[in-house]
Formats: C-alpha cells, structure tokens, sequence
C-alpha cells in the first residue's frame, strides 16, 4: 500500500517536473544551450500565481492563461536581448551567461519580495481523495498532472502538426540546413526560449499551491530539470517528459523508503549514474562522447 | 619561465611587506586575506579552467573538503592544523578523482552538469550526516601551531599568500611543461589532441587534481582562520561561480587574470556588504536616511552584492568574454 501510495503521488509530482524538463530540452534542442536561469524563471511563475492570486483573485490555475503568454514574452525578450548574443559561444560563456541573468532574477526577487516564504493556500490546497484501499489523492497534485498532461499534448501537436513546430523541429536537428531551407533560426530559438520559459513558469505556477514559494526556490528545480533532461538525452522532447515522471518517482520511492533527507542525493547519484552508463541518455541520440 | 617567476617573487615580496606598512588594522587585514584567498582559489581553478578548458562549476566542493576535514581533524583526531591541510588535500583528491572518472569521459556540456551535481551531493551529505555537525556547523574553540598566535590575523595573510604564490608558480610552470602543453591542446581541440596520442582523461584527471589539493588547501586556512563552518559558507553552489566570475573577470587562462580578478570584486563585494554606499548616499544628502528609500537601502543593499555579482557576469560575458588582460591584448 505504501508502495503504490508513494508510486502515485511520485508519478503525479513527476508530471510537474517533466513540464519543467520539457521546456528545457526544448531550449537545449533548438539552441543548444543548457539555460542556468531555468529554476529562476520557475521561480518567476511561482510568484506569478501568488500573486494573481492574492491581489486579483485569480486561482492559480485558471492564471495559467495569464502567466503563460506573459512569460512566453519575457522569454522571447531574454533571448532576443541577451541569448541570442552568445548563440556561437564556447559553451561555458552561455552557461556563464544565463547562471548572471539568472542571480539577477533571484535576487531582484530577494530585494522586492523579502526572504520570508510565502505559502498559495487555496480552499483545496490540503483537500485529497481518499479511496477506500486507503490510497489518497493530493487535489492540487491531480489538478497540476491533469493540465500538465494537457499542455504536453498541445505542445505535442503543436510541435508536430504546425508549420513553426516543425520549423522548430527542423532547427533542432540540424541548424545550417534548416537555414539553407529557408528557416528563419533566430526567430526559431526567441520562439523556443519563450516557449521554455513559459513551460518553467507554468511548472511553478502549478507546484505554487503545494510548496513554499521562496526567492531560491529555483536552485533545486533546476538540478532536477537537468538531470531530467540528461535521463531523458539532452534535447529529446519525449526523453524529457518520460524523465520528469521517472525522476517524480524515485524522489517520492527514496522519500518513502531512505528519508526526505536524501531525496536529492538520490537524484543527483542517479544523474552521475545516467552519465556513467548511458550518456546519451534512454531516448538521445548518440554524440554525448 | 625565468622572468614570470621573477615577477612572482617581487610582487609577493611587496606583498609580504604591506602587514608590517599598514600596521595593527584587523578589518583591513580581513579584507586583504579575503582577497589572497579568492586569488589562490581563482588561480587554482584557472589551471583547469584556463589550461584544459574545462569549467568546473563545483569547486566549492573541494573548498569544502578542505574546510571540513580540517575542522573534523583538529576537533576529533589530532589538534595539529598541518594534519588538517593534508588530511582536506587527501579528501578532495578523493572526491576530484570520482567525479574525473565519471565524467571526463564525456565533452560538452556534460563536464559543467556533473560537476554541479557532485558538489549538490557533497553539500547534502555533509548537510545530512551527523559527524559533520549538519545544518549547525562546527565551531572550533582552539587552536595552536608552534606557538604561532593564531588569534592574530597575520599568520593567515602570510598563509594565504604563500599559497597564492605556490599556486602561480605551478601555474607558470605547467605552462612551459609537457602537461602544460597537452592540456592547451586539449583545449583547443580534443579530437586532434586525442589523435596525437595524448590521453586526454588522464590530463584532464591530472590537472582537476592539481586544481583541487590548492582548493582545499584554502579551505583548510579558511576553517582555522574564521574557527567555525556550515554547509552555506564553504559548499554554496554561489562559493563556485564567485571563483568562476574571479576568474573570468580578470581573465581566464592568463597567470595574472584570476589575481586581478579578486582585487576588483572582493572589495566591491566589501563595499556593497557593509554597506557603504548606502551610508555615503546619506552622506551627500541624495537619500534621507529616515525616508523610504533610506531605510530600504539601509535593509536592503547588504544582500544586493549577489545581484551585483549577476549583472557583473551579465556585462562581462556580453561585453568582455576574455576579461580584463584581454582587453589589454587586444590593445597591443
């Protein structure tokens, strides 16, 4: 029972962070870039939700409609200002450049809104279903997986369906031929960073009602959608979704059976063990080498 | 090699000599030691960094192996800090040849992820386990060496200074070494160097340990100069990129960036930390000090050196990628 018990509520958790694993490696795809300021802007939907709902009322869910095109637009500036400027960077210089724009977030967030963790109750933050077997269902947990699912398969078809998702699609897998095709990269990579930094904020606008809402918040999400994305082979849309649930999973299995404790060591060992035995993670496609 | 020795002689000379001039002045001191302690530690980071390329953005790790294993040595085993130096050396080394083992493999983007990841388990553990005092800390009362008055903070300036210099000289000399000239190669491109023959895990392992033992031997002087340590002061994931932006500020790869580095934002980080410029704002009578704005900056401008910290790397990698020296060669 506790087995199935922490089975469910880690996959329900792990629907989450897919999303976040998603928006990730579909920024790391289209402009190979690992985004250091993923957890920050995670952070950003965080209070995004906090406040839509404590100033105007919104429910935190229903604010998604506001927080995701908002978010898709300051996504779509960051890279239009700063990413874009070191797309043919050593790798180290992007990386170094988005850990900067991401300590600005965090810490302008620091200087507005204090140190003090805020906390989203909503009349259903702590309601569950009970079942008779005796299995609960967090209400917040089902309520987040259910549209997590939802926005992954609007991003599914969008991705495949439409004719910017394939021109995503096509930048992703080979950037000189998509440009030889006629495809305006550039505006390729503004599109997929906004579209990973509204997936990150609608992370965590969704975890917003069952965590505490902090200024460092992001730090912890962000090993996390790494490893994800390495689990799932860095730039693999798919890998990363299956990722996110997998990660869900074991964090929930070693809270339950090692101590809340090691949850994150867990993960970072599995991380270490992913690069060690299968570098181009279940779904990459080989090159990590 | 003759001639950047040279150098490093008489600026440690001039160096060694600046206690004596400024006299009995413990913040001053303070903030020079700071400024030795980032130097070596940029500079010991460089050597992997600048010479092989690879950007470990998990040094705390080492920092923190050093600081604990001094602190846990000198509490516990033997009251002798030189058996906490080498035990933290040995430790790190430890930790440096795992996660070289790992991921040394692997190219890319894969060395920066994993070294983050080994320094996140390193601070959760520490964090978690018991022996190393968790979330408290531990608090050294005292200690002694050769009846050296370690109270006084000069023993740590001479200290700090001594590893700065050790950690330049190995700087100058790998660079005219054969390691020197193979972990260059690597740098600038893996598959020509792998295809002369050069085993590029074993130099890249070679020059992470290197890089290591003089991270940790900071920490060691760190844990005995401030007596007491927690998992936020010496294995913060912001200890790593305060080294990386040192290093890239003033220049990676050149002898003297990583120096230059430090003496620009340990002070800065000074001035913003004790709030300085909040109090000469009043001063010039721009800001009331009991007006809102006073107050917030009062309350508020202590913690902004971090935020200073992200638009400084911001502005530097936009606008000055090679750091300062390379504005100068450029020049030339």
């Amino acid at each position: 029972m506790l087995f199935l018990q922490s089975l469910l509520s880690g996959i329900l958790t792990g629907g989450v962070y897919a999303l976040a694993g998603i928006g990730m490696s579909l920024v790391f795809g289209v402009m190979n870039i690992s985004n250091f300021a993923h957890g920050d802007l995670m952070m950003l939907g965080m209070y995004l939700a906090y406040f839509a709902f404590t100033l105007l009322k919104i429910d935190p869910y229903l604010a998604l409609l506001l927080i995701m095109p908002i978010t898709f637009l300051f996504g779509f500036m960051l890279e239009k200002v700063f990413i874009n400027r070191v797309i043919n960077h050593p790798h180290q210089n992007q990386i170094l450049l988005t850990i900067g724009l991401g300590l600005i977030m965090s810490n302008t967030a620091l200087l507005a809104f204090t140190s003090d963790p805020k906390i989203l109750t909503t009349t259903y933050s702590s309601s569950a279903f009970n079942s008779a077997s005796g299995i609960s269902v967090s209400v917040p947990l089902l309520l987040s997986f259910l549209i997590t699912c939802a926005i992954t398969a609007i991003l599914y078809l969008f991705l495949s369906r439409t004719r910017t998702g394939m021109a995503l699609r096509a930048t992703s897998q080979n950037r000189e031929a998509a440009q030889l095709m006629g495809i305006n990269v550039a505006k390729m990579s503004a599109i997929a960073f906004g579209i990973g930094t509204a997936l990150a904020a609608t992370a965590g606008a969704l975890i917003a009602p069952t965590y505490y809402i902090h200024p460092l918040a992001g730090h912890s999400f962000l090993l996390k959608a790494f490893t994800i994305c390495v689990l799932g082979g860095l730039g693999s849309v798919v890998g990363a979704g299956v990722g996110g649930v997998i990660i869900g999973v074991v964090e929930s299995m070693a809270s339950t059976y090692i101590s809340s404790d090691w949850k994150d060591v867990v993960v970072f060992m599995l991380f270490l063990a992913v690069l060690l035995f299968r570098p181009q993670g279940l779904f990459g496609k080989k090159g990590g080498q | 090699m003759k001639k950047q020795l040279t150098i490093i002689a008489i600026v440690a000379a001039a160096a060694a000599l600046l206690p004596i001039i400024i006299g009995e002045n413990p913040y001053i001191t303070g903030i020079m030691i700071s400024m030795l302690m980032m130097a070596a530690l940029a500079s010991a980071w460089n050597i992997l960094g600048g010479f092989a390329g690879q950007y470990s953005f998990g040094h705390a790790a080492y920092f923190g192996a050093g600081a604990y294993t001094t602190m846990i040595v000198l509490s516990r085993l033997n009251p002798n800090p030189l058996f906490g130096i080498v035990a933290g050396i040995i430790v790190a080394c430890i930790i440096a040849l795992v996660t070289g083992s790992i991921v040394f493999r692997l190219r890319g983007h894969y060395f920066g992820l994993a070294s983050i990841a080994v320094a996140e388990i390193v601070r959760l553990s520490t964090l978690n386990f018991e022996f190393t005092g968790g979330a408290q800390g531990i608090l050294l009362s005292d200690v002694s060496l050769w009846g050296i008055d370690l109270n006084s903070k000069n023993p740590f300036y001479y200290g700090m200074l001594l590893l700065l210099v050790v950690t330049l000289s190995i700087t100058v000399w790998l660079g005219k070494s054969k390691t020197g000239y193979y972990l260059q190669a690597i740098r600038e491109d893996q598959d020509a160097a792998a295809s002369l023959g050069i085993n590029l895990a074993f130099y890249k392992k070679k020059a992470l340990l290197i890089s290591a033992a003089l991270t940790s031997v900071a920490g060691s002087l760190y844990a005995v100069y401030i007596r007491f340590i927690d998992t936020s002061a010496v294995l913060d994931l912001r200890l790593s990129i305060e080294i990386i932006l040192t290093a890239i500020i003033g220049g990676v790869g050149t002898l003297w960036g990583p120096v230059i580095g430090a003496l620009l934002l340990v002070p800065l980080a000074e001035v913003l930390r004790s709030n300085v410029l909040g109090d000469l704002l009043v001063k010039l009578g721009l800001v009331s000090e009991t007006s809102g704005i006073g107050i917030f900056l009062k309350e508020n401008l202590a913690h902004a050196h971090v935020l200073a910290y992200g638009i400084i790397t911001v502005l530097c990698i936009l606008y000055l990628p090679k750091g300062i020296l390379g504005l100068f060669r450029r020049v030339k």
